[in-house]
Parts: C-alpha cells; sequence; structure tokens
C-alpha cells in the first residue's frame, strides 16, 4: 500500500518538480558549467571540495561540478529515448499482445517470459555487445522491456475476464471498442507512472552499463563512466565518486517519486 | 496441488527451450551471415547440437565452452548464495518488521531511496569501508573455493565478504518490494475484519492468516529476487575481481565469444526460471495447507 | 426476568463528524428474546454491534450506561466487555472468511477462541451443530475454501459455528442478505430453532422489514443514530407513525394474487425458443421431456424464477447467444445457430443488462462515457449528439445532478443500478435482462429501483427478462413467469395464477418465503 493519498501526491509533485529542474540543468548545461566536458586541467588534480570547486577535481583535473552536469546531460539525453522505447516495445506491446488471438497471443507471451528470465543487465550488456556502443540508449530499452510486456500483459488479460468486460461482451460491446476503451484509459491513469518508471529502469541500467564499460563513449561520459573512471583513486580521494553517485541517485529517486512510489516497483 | 504442479513444471520446461533457443540463436553468430534461411538453419543446428550437450568452443582460450563455465560458476553461484542467505537473515526479518501497515506508510519513501540506489554505488560504498576503514587490500583475481568459504580464514573472509554482501543488499531491497507488495496486498482484505469480529484477535489472525499470504507472496516473487541478485554478481564480481561466470559473461560478450556467452546466458535465465518454478510451487504449497481442515 | 442486557442513554461521537452517530440509544434485551434493528447503512446499527462485540472504532467517544445481568450499570465510555458468551453471526456479503482456507478450519478456530477448548473438540462441537440444523450441509462439503463455497453453504457454516459456542447473545449482522426469501426463510427458522433449544437472546441488524417480520420481534427503527420508532413487527405492520417507517414499510414487496396484469398479447415475438436442452451437450439430442420451448412478445416481460444455481442464468445466457445449446433460438426472427460470434455480438447491441453485479460497470469509466458509451460504440454518434440522451437518461434515474466525470468507482452500490438503468434507457434496447435487480439494496433504494424500471418498461415497450428468486419482484416486472428447479423448468404461467394456486413445491416454497405471511393463512390476498 502506497502512503496516504495526500501524501503520495505530494511526493509525486516533488518528484515531478525535480524532473522539471533536472531538464532545466539538462538544457543549460553548458551554460552552467564552468568548463566544457571533458576539459582537463582546469583546476589543480584531485582538489577537495571549495569554494572555487564545490564538488572537486578529478585526478586529470576536471571540475567534477561541470563534469557532473555535462554526465546529467548525457544520461537524461540518453536514458529519453530509451525510456521511450521501453514503454513501446513494453507496455504498449504488452497491452496490445493481450488481446491478439490465442495463437499469437500466447506465444508472444512464452517469449517475452523467456526474456524477462534474463535479468535485464545482462541482456543490456549482450545486446550492446551484438551492435555496438552507440546502441546503448536502444539496448536499455529493450532490455528493460520484457520485464514491463510482461506486467502490462498480466494486468491486461485479468482486465480482459473481468466482470464488467464480460458485461459489456454481453451488451454487444466490440473488441475493438473495449481495447479503445483500456487504452484511454491506460494513457489517463498510467502514463505518467509508466513514463516514469521506464525512466528510473533505464536510467539504472544505462549507469550501470556505462560502469562495466559498455555505454557512453568518452568524452561524452554520463554518471556510469564518471563513477568507472573514479575507481582507481575514489578511496583517497572521496569527491570524484560520491557527487556522480549523490546526483544518480537524486535522478533515479526523482523518477520514483514521480511514479508515485508504487509498491509493486522491482527494485 | 498435482495438477498446479504438472502445470508449472510445463512451464519451466517451456520456458527452459526457449532459453536454449536464445542461446543456440546467439551461439549461431560465430558463423558469418549467409542470408534468413541459412541463419535459421545454423540456429538450428546449434540448437540440436545443445540437445546433445555439445557447447561448442570458447574463441579466446579455445577450450570447452561447458569447461569455462565448470570453472567460473561456482563463484558466482557461491556469490549468489550467499547473497541470498545474507537477504533472507537479515532482509526477510526487517523487511517483515516494515512492512505492518502503519510502519510500511511512513517508511514508503525511505525504502524508495534505498532501492534507488544502483547496485554498482552499492558495491563501490562497500569497497571504499573495507579499504578505507579496514584496511583491506582489493580483489586481484583471487576468489576462495566453496569449501574454504564454508570454514573461512581472515583472508577468504576478506575475499568474500564484501561482494557478497553487495549481492545481498540487492537481495534484500528486493526481498523488501516482495514483502510490501505482498504485504499491502493481505492488508486490504476484508477477512481480517471479518475474523476480529467473530472472536479472533488481530494477532492471532496475522500469525495463522495474514503470514502465511505474506511469505506465499514473497515465493511468488522469488524469480524476481534470484533475477536481482544475478544483476548484482555481474556488478559484484567486476567491481571485486572476482573470477566468476558472470565477469566471464561480461568478458565474452566484448570479446564477442558468443559460444561461452551463450551457455553463459542459458545458465543465468535457467537459474530465474528454476527460480520461479520453485518458488510458484512453494506459494502454492503454503496456501495448499490450510484448503481442509 | 433478569434483563441479559440494559443500554441506557448510549451516545457515540466520532472526532470526524459533528453530530454523534449515536444518541440516545436505549435497549433492554432478556434471555431469549429477539430484537431487530431496522435502518440503512448510517443508521447506526453497526455502531451497537461493534460496541457489544469489543470492536468499536479508535477514538469513538462513549457515553451513557450498560448494565448486564443483574451487575451494576457501567459507564459506556469504558467499554466493558458481557461476562457472557457473544457470538457473530455476519453475511456473506461482507466476505468475513479467508477465501483460500478451509471454512471449516476457521470456525473451528474462532469456536476453539470462544470456548477456550482445543481444536479437536471445536471441530466435533461444529460438527454437532451442523447436524442439528435442519437442511444444513455436511461437514465434508463445508470442508472447503470459501471462494469454492455458494453463498447458502457458506451461511450455514457461519450459523452452525455461532450456535456451537453456546451464547447467551448473538449478534446477526444482515445475516441473510443477498439471499434468496425462500433461502432467508429456511436459515431464520433455524436460527429460532436453536434460539428456542440455546435459550440465547438475538440483536439482529436488518435493512429490511421482510427480517423483522419473520423473526416476529419486537423492532426498534433506527435513522440518523436515532431510533425514530419502536414497536413489535406485527403492530407495525399494520400501521407506522413515523415517515421514515412508512418508507421502509412501503418498500415491503408483497405479491398480490388480484393485482391488474398488463395483457401478455403484445406485438411480434422477438423471442422463440424451440426445443431448447439447457442440461444437453451440444453435439447430443434433446430428449422430448428435457426440451424448453416458449415465446417471448416484444413489450412483454416474462420473469425466470428460482433459487441460485437453478438453470435461470444459464436459459438467458442460452437466448443471448453467450453459450452454444442445442435448439432452436430465434431473436428477433434471426436463428442464432446460423450466425458467428461476431454476428451475434452485433445482435446483443439491442440488448441492455440491469445487474445485481457492481463490478458489472467498469469502474474506471465516468458516468457520462458509462451512459452514452452504447451510442458512441453502435452508432458511432459523437458526444455532442449523445450529450442529450445522455443527459436526459440522467435524469430520469435521478442522477442528473451527479458531476459526470465523477468514476464508477466512487459511486454507491444503489447509485450503480442506476447508471444501469440510464444506460439501457440511452440504448433503446428490444431485450432488458434484469437480474436481481434488487439485491444488496436497502429499503428505500430497493422501491426507487423497482419504481425505475417499472416506468422504464412502461415508458420503452421493450421487452423484458426478469431473473429473480422473488416471487413479488417477478409480479411487480413481468406477467409470466417460468419457475426453475434443477436446470429444468418445473412450472410456468401467468403469475397471478402461480401466486393462486401453485401446483409445484418449489413453486409453494417460492411463493410462500416472497409472502409476509403463509399462504395458508392469507385471507383474499397473499
Amino acid at each position: 500500500m502506497s502512503p496516504a493519498p495526500l501524501l503520495r501526491k505530494f511526493l509525486i509533485a516533488v518528484g515531478w518538480s525535480g524532473l522539471g529542474l533536472v531538464a532545466i540543468a539538462v538544457v543549460l548545461s553548458d551554460f552552467l558549467a564552468r568548463a566544457p566536458a571533458g576539459a582537463g586541467h582546469v583546476g589543480p588534480i584531485l582538489t577537495p571540495p571549495s569554494s572555487l570547486f564545490p564538488f572537486g577535481t578529478d585526478q586529470l583535473g576536471r571540475d567534477i561540478l561541470s563534469e557532473t552536469l555535462h554526465a546529467l546531460n548525457v544520461t537524461v539525453i540518453h536514458a529519453l529515448p530509451a525510456a521511450f522505447l521501453a514503454i513501446a516495445a513494453g507496455s504498449v506491446f504488452g497491452f496490445v499482445a493481450a488481446r491478439l488471438p490465442a495463437p499469437i497471443r500466447l506465444p508472444t507471451r512464452w517469449a517475452m517470459g523467456v526474456f524477462a528470465a534474463v535479468p535485464s543487465l545482462l541482456l543490456a550488456i549482450l545486446l550492446i555487445g551484438l551492435t555496438n556502443r552507440d546502441y546503448a540508449a536502444a539496448a536499455a530499452g529493450l532490455a528493460a522491456a520484457p520485464l514491463a510486456f510482461v506486467r502490462v500483459f498480466d494486468r491486461a488479460r485479468v482486465s480482459a475476464n473481468s466482470a464488467h468486460a464480460a458485461y459489456a461482451r454481453a451488451t454487444g460491446i466490440a473488441p475493438s471498442a473495449l481495447l479503445r476503451r483500456d487504452l484511454a484509459y491506460e494513457v489517463r491513469d498510467a502514463l505518467l507512472v509508466t513514463a516514469a518508471r521506464a525512466f528510473a529502469a533505464v536510467t539504472i541500467i544505462l549507469s550501470t552499463v556505462s560502469f562495466l564499460g559498455f555505454g557512453a563513449v568518452p568524452p561524452h561520459r554520463d554518471f556510469g563512466l564518471m563513477i568507472a573512471a573514479a575507481k582507481p583513486v575514489y578511496v583517497q580521494a572521496w569527491w570524484t565518486a560520491s557527487f556522480p553517485v549523490l546526483s544518480l541517485l537524486v535522478l533515479v529517486l526523482l523518477a520514483r517519486l514521480a511514479a508515485g512510489l508504487d509498491e509493486g516497483e522491482r527494485a | 496441488m498435482w495438477r498446479f504442479a504438472l502445470r508449472e513444471s510445463g512451464r519451466f520446461v517451456l520456458g527452459l527451450f526457449g532459453a536454449l533457443l536464445m542461446a543456440a540463436a546467439i551461439a549461431s553468430l560465430t558463423s558469418s551471415s549467409h542470408g534468413l534461411i541459412a541463419d535459421l538453419a545454423a540456429i538450428v543446428t546449434r540448437l540440436f547440437a545443445f540437445l546433445r550437450l555439445d557447447f561448442g568452443a570458447s574463441a579466446i582460450s579455445g577450450a570447452d565452452a561447458a569447461q569455462e563455465l565448470a570453472a567460473h560458476a561456482p563463484v558466482t553461484l557461491t556469490l549468489i548464495f550467499l547473497g541470498l542467505a545474507l537477504a533472507i537473515v537479515l532482509g526477510a526479518p526487517f523487511g517483515l518488521l516494515l512492512s505492518s501497515a502503519p510502519v510500511r506508510r511512513a517508511t514508503a519513501p525511505v525504502i524508495q531511496v534505498v532501492s534507488a540506489a544502483p547496485v554498482f554505488c552499492a558495491g563501490l560504498a562497500l569497497a571504499f569501508v573495507a579499504r578505507k576503514f579496514l584496511g583491506w587490500a582489493p580483489g586481484n583475481g583471487e576468489f576462495p573455493p566453496v569449501q574454504q568459504v564454508l570454514h573461512p580464514d581472515q583472508s577468504a573472509l576478506r575475499l568474500v565478504m564484501m561482494p557478497a554482501l553487495t549481492v545481498g543488499l540487492a537481495g534484500m531491497a528486493a526481498i523488501q518490494v516482495a514483502l510490501r507488495r505482498s504485504a499491502s496486498e493481505a492488508q486490504g482484505e476484508p477477512f481480517r475484519e471479518g475474523l476480529r469480529r467473530l472472536g479472533l484477535s488481530a494477532l492471532e489472525i496475522d500469525r495463522a492468516y495474514v503470514a502465511p499470504m505474506v511469505f506465499a507472496g514473497l515465493f511468488q516473487s522469488f524469480g524476481e529476487v534470484v533475477a536481482a541478485l544475478l544483476s548484482a554478481a555481474v556488478v559484484s564480481e567486476w567491481v571485486f575481481k572476482c573470477p566468476g561466470a558472470a565477469d566471464l559473461f561480461v568478458k565474452s560478450v566484448a570479446l564477442h565469444d558468443w559460444n561461452v556467452a551463450a551457455l553463459i546466458l542459458f545458465f543465468f535465465a535457467s537459474i530465474v526460471l528454476f527460480a520461479n518454478f520453485f518458488g510458484r510451487l512453494v506459494s502454492e504449497a503454503i496456501v495448499s495447507v490450510g484448503r481442509s481442515a | 426476568m433478569t434483563a441479559l442486557l440494559e443500554i441506557d442513554d448510549l451516545r457515540v461521537v466520532r472526532p470526524d463528524t459533528a453530530l454523534p452517530v449515536l444518541d440516545r440509544f436505549s435497549l433492554t434485551l432478556n434471555p431469549g428474546e429477539t430484537v431487530v434493528m431496522l435502518g440503512d447503512a448510517d443508521s447506526g446499527k453497526d455502531i451497537v454491534l461493534c460496541f457489544l462485540d469489543g470492536l468499536s472504532a479508535r477514538g469513538d467517544e462513549f457515553s451513557g450506561t450498560i448494565r448486564f445481568n443483574e451487575g451494576d450499570a457501567k459507564q459506556a465510555a469504558r467499554k466493558p466487555r458481557p461476562p457472557f458468551t457473544v457470538a457473530y453471526l455476519p453475511g456473506t456479503a461482507s466476505r468475513p472468511l479467508n477465501p483460500r482456507i478451509s471454512a471449516v478450519s476457521q470456525l473451528a478456530r474462532v469456536i476453539a477462541r470462544k470456548l477456550e477448548c482445543p481444536r479437536g473438540a471445536a471441530l466435533a462441537e461444529f460438527r454437532g451443530a451442523l447436524a442439528r440444523l435442519a437442511g444444513a450441509p455436511s461437514f465434508e462439503l463445508l470442508d472447503a475454501p470459501p471462494e469454492r463455497l455458494d453463498d447458502v453453504s457458506l451461511t450455514w457454516a457461519l450459523l452452525a459455528a455461532a450456535c456451537a459456542t453456546a451464547p447467551a447473545l448473538m449478534l446477526c449482522d444482515h445475516p441473510f442478505l443477498d439471499l434468496s426469501p425462500s433461502v432467508a426463510h429456511t436459515l431464520t427458522d433455524a436460527l429460532l430453532a436453536e434460539q428456542k433449544r440455546l435459550n440465547f437472546a438475538i440483536l439482529y441488524a436488518a435493512r429490511g422489514p421482510q427480517s423483522a417480520l419473520r423473526l416476529g420481534a419486537r423492532t426498534l427503527v433506527l435513522r440518523q443514530g436515532r431510533i425514530v420508532e419502536e414497536n413489535d413487527a406485527a403492530h407495525l405492520l399494520g400501521g407506522q407513525t413515523h415517515a421514515y417507517t412508512q418508507a421502509l414499510f412501503k418498500a415491503l414487496p408483497q405479491p398480490v394474487v388480484d393485482k391488474p396484469q398488463r395483457s401478455s398479447a403484445r406485438g411480434e415475438p422477438l423471442l422463440q425458443v424451440q426445443g431448447l436442452g439447457l442440461n444437453t451437450p451440444l453435439k447430443k439430442a434433446v430428449r422430448a421431456k428435457d426440451a424448453l420451448s416458449f415465446e417471448l412478445r416484444r413489450g412483454a416481460s416474462l420473469a425466470l424464477v428460482g433459487e441460485d444455481g437453478s438453470g435461470r442464468r444459464a436459459l438467458m445466457r442460452a437466448v443471448l447467444g453467450l453459450e452454444r445449446k442445442p435448439g432452436r433460438i430465434l431473436f428477433d426472427a434471426v436463428d442464432l445457430n446460423l450466425l458467428s460470434e461476431a454476428m451475434t455480438a452485433r445482435l446483443r447491441r439491442r440488448v441492455a443488462f440491469v445487474s445485481s453485479n457492481d463490478d458489472a460497470l467498469d469502474p474506471r469509466m465516468t458516468i457520462w462515457d458509462t451512459v452514452d458509451e452504447p451510442l458512441r460504440a453502435h452508432l458511432q454518434l459523437s458526444r455532442d449528439l449523445t450529450a442529450g440522451y445522455r443527459d436526459a437518461a440522467l435524469k430520469r434515474v435521478g442522477l442528473a445532478s451527479y458531476d459526470g466525470r465523477r468514476t464508477v468507482a466512487s459511486l454507491s452500490p444503489f447509485d450503480r443500478r442506476r447508471l444501469m438503468v440510464a444506460r439501457a434507457i440511452v440504448s433503446a434496447p428490444l431485450l432488458v435482462v434484469v437480474d436481481e435487480p434488487l439485491r444488496g439494496l436497502d429499503a428505500v433504494a430497493q422501491t426507487t429501483t423497482c419504481d425505475l424500471l417499472m416506468d422504464f418498461r412502461a415508458e420503452q415497450q421493450s421487452a423484458f427478462l426478469v431473473i429473480t428468486s422473488d416471487f413479488a419482484v417477478a409480479q411487480a416486472l413481468a406477467d409470466e413467469a417460468m419457475v426453475f428447479e434443477g436446470g429444468r423448468v418445473v412450472e410456468r404461467g401467468q403469475i397471478r395464477n402461480l401466486l393462486a394456486n401453485p401446483k409445484e413445491s418449489a413453486t409453494k416454497a417460492l411463493v410462500e418465503a416472497a409472502a409476509i405471511r403463509p399462504l395458508s393463512q392469507a385471507p383474499g390476498a397473499v
């Protein structure tokens, strides 16, 4: 059960407001950052946070605040189309597939169930390996799709067998009209939630594959690549990893809040 | 119950076949493409080879793909089992505590904050703690054998603890989500008030009727928990340089060693499918215990 | 005689309400006595039951006193527990048991807790109580999860469990609501028999006066937390003082033998059924004694009367093409056997449903969307064009003042029932299927719904197929009836003839259950 309705609405508002601020930061990242992406020797190497460099500098003298803003830009720019693909290939496809005739519906559900049995991260790594790192966003979207498909498909089958669906069929409402009705209410009730949830999922996948070396290509570093680059030095210089990690956490959390803290959320 | 078991067995076998087909499709990439028909034929050939337990050879080492998996799988399986044990021992009681009604609402945002953290961030945080505060040197590709893990000395503990904890944290988060989901479903059931009014105490109702529902719901989601553990194992082996199957998978994909990658993917998918199968059976067994007096 | 309990001036105030939810409630209940609390959902009956059961809501403030047996009067604010066994008998509509665990197992646990005995002894008590109830199902049948039991069996189980605890007081919380009149009659007789044997008092919460009249009990009429009238049920039947009581008793359905009847000779045949075998597999020949043939003309109304599971709905599904059965069915002169599934679905566009199933309407839809969907889906009319029809229909059913953008999920069962009628009005159907239209509604809502359906029938000239277990409802909405039992039609004819002279035992039982006085005692009217 989610928190009480008022608290839930407040948290959703906080989530979407935060994502709005993120969007502004993404658009203005080049303006807000004091240095271009990947620009080294902006300051002394491995400087702790100070008034001059609020997030410190890394082992190449890059301003971490600027790099964080650029990484935010890259992460969001990649995550948006990935989320869109996850929704299209997952939720929308699942919604439609649930209403297809059984000879098509059942094998489709079986195949997507097999893909859903593979952890999304491994699926994304595989897809990137089959193509190349330029397609990381598409791979992340497709990797997140099977789980979304299964969730929406199973929910739609329950709805298709519900009392109100039987009542509608008994009064001659055509399957196409039922489909339009269900689609309208899915869009009205679940579109924003689905979009926010998909965004959170693909952001985690994308940053993880980048951390493992399969994602973003330098100099266009996202959070994953930034954190991976900090790995050799972060024990001595905690700021090199902490601020990108915190930023990534906040981004995912805002998306989760915007999705309404659904208890059914898979970690 | 028998009918259910039979049905679930059928689903499991179908799932395994699907995973085998997927692995055959990936492994067929070792041969170059000569058109759609030829590609399909290559996939079918590979599928039959897999059914004969012929998984091909590694393009990198030249060794049998099955041998490569056999050499690396124990590390991954050890991490998963340790992670699962930690998740159950620590996560389940904590999860039950946090899933009771008034606490659940209050802690929902906190749980979301915790579960928003990607696994690799948790892994890095643990590695930081190990090196900074415990003085443990980073891993160098070693992992103690299973027997040593069961009776670990200090060196073995140093090599195993942090990776296992990373995997365990992911498992705990997954168990949290599953417990909260099934607890919220049980919370909304009208029989709780009905049985109270009939004369049972709230504690008795929770113990006799709600707890089994919650545990049944947890086992329904066992496949999701195992999938989360596997994902965490990939990251954990990478961060802590453990020579496991997940790490081998990442390297195989990077180096386009498709025979090995396909076999490992099939192996992992089988684990998740089995976890789904096992979890559903246990869930149904829990529910069916009370079906007759 | 020492009173079992005496409640004096009980008052309950909730933290979020300005007015008390129960005020000046006084009650004296003697051992072996029955008192009925009659009123709608917010009348305060539930608060009294919860108070006596020791399960009042947190935050409720109580004042007044209560005395048990010969004890001292205690402050109600302390929520004193009765020093005797209190049993609670709920209705199945409230879903009081875990649907997946054996009903026997759960009820045995309740009995064990009440009697403070081991589980084995509790099971034995339950078995014994079940054996004493005439007409109850077997122990083995009830040893199944409630989701696999019908409402009647489950009610027997709940009654047996309540009696097994040998209570001094039984709190009956609408126990037989939503059951057919004849089944409720049988269960009431069983309850009274056990009361006589064990001498327990009954405090019975009811929505309609039928229960009070069946029990022949002292009746307290409650409205908005206050007793507005109090008298014996028989006296109240003769005349009521308060307007609210009058409204409740006006809703009392009463089959009348000599009620003027509409002519059943209407227009062209709408539905013709020839040789239908309800119990015959599809590819087999129908035996002569199982073959069902009848005709329903345009504007006429036919009631299918029987208990749940008697075959009424099977017939309904067959004539609408929802389930194929051997035989010939002509709907609007079209042979359904010759149509594909898609064509049969198109034919059903001229059918409207009013069902007692609260889940029949899509909870996500708005009021406006629900009403005008038939016009938009079947005729592809735009929302602007449908608005006039929609608003007129909503006005006719009394929902015009509601915000049309409210979802069905936010509506009460009564509002949903009216919404179905509005949707039926808009679709201008050839046939209206009405399935237990008054089930689950309180007394005033039943009157309103019945009036709406009668007006609809009078104005719209649609044919009606009425599925009910209550002959009074059948008479209100139909001219002819077929009585079902065990999947077969056992008797049929004009309703007034069936009421005056029922031949079959099934018909007699249904007629007697609907009448307030037994048939044998009826002077002229039933």
